[in-house]
C-alpha cells in the first residue's frame, strides 16, 4: 500500500492524524521484528533486514509534510491582506534584501525635483539631413 | 466703576486670586514628600499582560518526543527473558532524552499497561536501557507476546 502525496491532499485532518498513528505504530513493529534476535544467531547484535521500514518511514515523511503544507496554506489565506503576519509566513529571502528601500520608496521624489522634471524635462532633437 | 471698587475690593481680590488658582492648577503649589528612610525603592508600576498583535509563531511547534519516539524497541536477550519470566518487567531501549515519568506514559499509552515502576540507565553504546515492572494484575510474558517479540 503506498501512500501519495496528492492522495493525502484530500483528507481532512482528523483522518490524516490517524494515518501518522497507523504509520507510527506500524514502524513500531517493525523496528520490533528488525531488533528480536530468534534464539540460534550466531552474533546476538544481528539486525535483520526488514525492507518495508524504509517504505514506511518514508511514508510517515509524507504525511507530516502534506499536513504541514496544507496547515500553512491555510493560515497564509488566513492572514491574506492582515497588516501583520506571523514571522514564519513573511518572506524569507535575506536580511539584507528584507531591510532594503520598497520599490515604492526608491522611487519617492520630492515635490521640487517632480516640478523640474515637469516643466524642464531632457529635449530630443533631431537633425533633418 | 470708581465708587463700587471701594467697597467690593476684598471680594474682587478673592474671585481673581480663585480664578488664578484655577488656570494655574492644582501643580502649581509643589510639595516636597517626606522620606524617612535613607533608601531609594524603585515604586511598583503596572505592569501589563502581553497581548500581541500577531503570533510570532504561526504555528506552535509540536512535541517531537512523543510515545512513538520515546520507546525504540523492546530488548528480548537471555537477561531480558529472565527479567520478563522472573520479575514481570519488560526491557525497552529509549531514547536517551526520556526520563522515567515519559518512559511510564508511552508505555501506558503504546501497549496499554501500567507500570510499577521503570529503572534506567544508559548503556556503553549510548542508548537508554528501561526496565519498566508491569503491574501485578498484568503477566509481562503475555505483554511481550502481544507486543510480538518473543
Amino acid at each position: 500500500a503506498s501512500v501519495r502525496a496528492y492522495e493525502l491532499r484530500t483528507k481532512s485532518k482528523a483522518e490524516l492524524a490517524k494515518d501518522l498513528e497507523d504509520l507510527k505504530t506500524e514502524l513500531a513493529s517493525l523496528r520490533v521484528k528488525q531488533h528480536s534476535s530468534s534464539s540460534g544467531n550466531q552474533q546476538q547484535q544481528q539486525q535483520q533486514s526488514v525492507p518495508r521500514i524504509t517504505t514506511v518511514r518514508k511514508a510517515i515523511a509524507r504525511v507530516n509534510t502534506v499536513i504541514s503544507q496544507v496547515q500553512r496554506d491555510q493560515l497564509r489565506l488566513f492572514y491574506k491582506g492582515a497588516k501583520y503576519t506571523p514571522l514564519d509566513l513573511r518572506v524569507k529571502k535575506t536580511r539584507a534584501i528584507r531591510r532594503r528601500l520598497t520599490n515604492f520608496e526608491k522611487a519617492q521624489k520630492t515635490v521640487k525635483a517632480t516640478k523640474k522634471e515637469r516643466h524642464f524635462p531632457q529635449r530630443k532633437y533631431a537633425i533633418k539631413a | 466703576m470708581a465708587p463700587k471698587t471701594t467697597a467690593a475690593a476684598p471680594a474682587i481680590k478673592k474671585a481673581a486670586a480663585a480664578k488664578k488658582a484655577a488656570l494655574k492648577g492644582t501643580a502649581a503649589k509643589v510639595t516636597r514628600k517626606v522620606r524617612t528612610n535613607t533608601t531609594f525603592r524603585i515604586p511598583k508600576t503596572l505592569r501589563l499582560a502581553r497581548t500581541p498583535k500577531y503570533p510570532r509563531r504561526s504555528v506552535p511547534r509540536t512535541p517531537t518526543l512523543d510515545a512513538h519516539a520515546i520507546i525504540k524497541f523492546p530488548l528480548n536477550t537471555e537477561s531480558a527473558m529472565k527479567k520478563i519470566e522472573e520479575d514481570n518487567t519488560l526491557v525497552f531501549i529509549t531514547d536517551v532524552r526520556a526520563n522515567k515519568r515519559q518512559i511510564k506514559d508511552a508505555v501506558q499509552r503504546l501497549y496499554d499497561v501500567s507500570a510499577v515502576k521503570v529503572n534506567t540507565l544508559i548503556r556503553p553504546d549510548g542508548a537508554k536501557k528501561a526496565y519498566v515492572k508491569l503491574d501485578a494484575d498484568v503477566e509481562a510474558l503475555e505483554v511481550a507476546n502481544r507486543i510480538g517479540f518473543i
